[in-house]
């Protein structure tokens, strides 16, 4: 199993500068094609952990692998290559404004250079997977929060990863939209994509049963599967 | 990774539309530096021409050493003086010149003898220009006999004194009008990067690399240099047809001052390269600052 781990962190401290720490020695590993959330309380580290894993914030000290890359000692001139492995759904979409929603979608294609036509077919075919087929021309400040995070998940893996990151990606949805925008995650999981979900929403964790690692205060506070913990609490 | 220069170019031209105020400071900054760098280099060009018409007539003495060879020393001038006319002015005939050009005062001359005067070669050469007449100058030097050789217009080597200072006072201008046209330049565009820093935060979060992020603004400071730089060009072409005919009739100039002479090619295009290089610095400047910050 660990040769096939694709994230493995080993006492990793992170702490802001001028602030408290937001994460203490913490240490886990998921597997090439695990679904994993994350979760605790706010404030307890969850976007700072995925941030690390995407080289977005340095690690204070410790050892943090991806695709079994160091990164905490990673080069600036290697963090691009390694952000093109990543698909990041962000917490405030950050879709930019003045860019129609295909173009937002074509963003991580382009930035690898892929031509006008392949891109315009992959992000076509991946506006249809989310049900936005007809609203690519619209700009995202038109669109409702449902679109928009649907256009974060397009935005995030298609460029076809090998690991998505999804920072609240229901966060301020009902539930409804909710249900549509997981099942994108699960879809993505299910053709093999590794996923790591970071959520506060308990109700996520009961319905997909999966791994959970709880973080609190920065440290991980459990590690396993979802019903126990859920029921154990 | 595939290389897309016309999209990079493509990039550019929008942002360039999308910030149009931004885009004329720029053009704007650039095309005043270029044009008073080029209208310096065109008025020292121009000075040249004009200075060179009146010194029209050059004529190179030889003056010999008594007892020379008067014949040797004239077919040796010939020689190095390419089929340019070539005289030869006795003592008599030099001191008959100089009685004739003292008229009335001549009288002083009475009882002096032509040997007191050396005997000379002159060489004429009408339209040449300075540095070609020292050039020749040197040359003569090597006739047999030869003791001095001069080329009369001392004050023209004065003149040409100057205008080589003046070329290197345009040369310091130039530095330092380039110098600080780059920093003006480049806090302008770093508004413009500042402009589309969520643009270019998403596409570094997305893998993007700096030399991707970096190639619209540096195309884009070029395209921008060349513009300003160009109007500067068009600018100075205007200049020259409006002033040129007023300032040779004013001087009462036989030749007219021709745009090749005053704004020849190598000027346009060194302006040309300049202004785009200018606007290549001010960008790199710009987007580094930015793009190296933590
Ligand atoms: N950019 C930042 N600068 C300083 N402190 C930060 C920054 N981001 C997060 N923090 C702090 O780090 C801790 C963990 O935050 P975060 O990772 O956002 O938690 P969560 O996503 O679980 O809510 C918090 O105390 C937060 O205030
Ligand atoms: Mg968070």
């Amino acid at each position: 199993m660990a040769s096939e781990a694709l994230v493995q962190l080993f006492h990793v401290y992170k702490q802001y500068a001028g602030e408290g720490p937001a994460l203490t020695d913490v240490t886990l590993q998921v597997g090439k094609g695990e679904f994993v959330f994350l979760t605790g309380p706010s404030g307890a580290g969850k976007s700072t952990l995925l941030k690390l894993i995407f080289a977005a914030e340095p690690a204070t000290s410790g050892q943090l692998l991806v695709f079994g890359r160091n990164v905490a000692k990673i080069k600036a001139s290697q963090v691009p290559a390694l952000r093109r492995a990543i698909g990041v759904i962000f917490q405030d979409f950050k879709l930019l404004p003045h860019r129609t929603v295909f173009e937002n979608v074509a963003f991580p294609l382009e930035v690898r250079g892929l031509g006008p036509r392949d891109v315009s077919r992959k992000v076509n075919a991946m506006l249809r997977s989310v049900g936005l087929e007809l609203k690519a021309a619209r700009f995202p400040l038109s669109l409702s929060g449902g679109e928009q995070q649907r256009v974060a998940v397009a935005r995030a893996l298609v460029g076809d990863p090998a690991l998505l990151l999804a920072d609240e990606p229901t966060g301020n949805l009902d539930p409804d939209r909710t249900l549509e925008v997981m099942d994108l995650i699960e879809g993505a999981a299910a053709r093999g994509t590794t996923v790591v979900v970071a959520t506060h929403d308990r109700s996520l964790l009961e319905r997909h049963q999966r791994r959970v690692i709880a973080l609190e205060a920065g440290r991980v506070a459990s590690d396993g599967d979802a019903f126990r913990r859920i029921s154990g609490s | 990774m595939a290389l897309r220069p016309l999209s990079f170019v493509r990039r550019a031209l929008e942002a360039m539309v999308r910030g149009p105020f931004m885009t004329a400071v720029a053009v704007g900054t650039i095309f005043v530096a270029t044009f008073v760098t080029g209208l310096f280099a065109a008025s020292l060009s121009g000075a040249e021409r004009l200075l060179g018409a009146w010194a029209g007539d050059v004529q190179i003495a030889v003056y010999l050493a008594p007892g020379a060879d008067l014949g040797a020393a004239a077919r040796a001038a010939e020689a190095l003086a390419g089929g340019r006319e070539v005289e030869v002015v006795t003592p008599s005939e030099a001191l008959r010149r100089l009685k004739a050009s003292l008229g009335p005062e001549a009288a002083a001359l009475e009882g002096v003898g032509a040997e007191v005067l050396p005997a000379s070669v002159e060489v004429r050469a009408p339209g040449i220009s300075l540095q070609e007449a020292r050039a020749l100058a040197g040359k003569l030097a090597a006739v047999p006999g030869a003791r001095d050789v001069d080329f009369g217009n001392a004050w023209l080597e004065k003149v040409e004194l100057l205008l080589s200072r003046l070329r290197w006072a345009g040369l310091v201008l130039f530095a330092a009008l380039a110098l600080g046209t780059a920093v003006l330049v480049s806090n302008t565009l770093r508004l413009g990067v500042f402009a589309r820093r969520d643009e270019i935060e998403i596409m570094k979060l997305v893998g993007a690399t700096d030399a991707y992020v970096e190639a619209p603004f540096l195309i884009e400071g070029v395209l921008q240099g060349l513009a300003g730089s160009g109007l500067a060009v068009v600018a100075l072409y205007a200049l020259h047809a409006i002033l040129a005919p007023r300032l040779v009739s004013a001087v009462g100039l036989a030749a007219p001052l021709l745009r090749a002479q005053v704004l020849p090619p190598a000027l346009v295009l060194g302006l040309l390269g300049g202004g785009a290089a200018l606007g290549l610095v001010a960008s790199a400047l710009a987007v580094g600052r930015y793009l190296r910050k933590p």
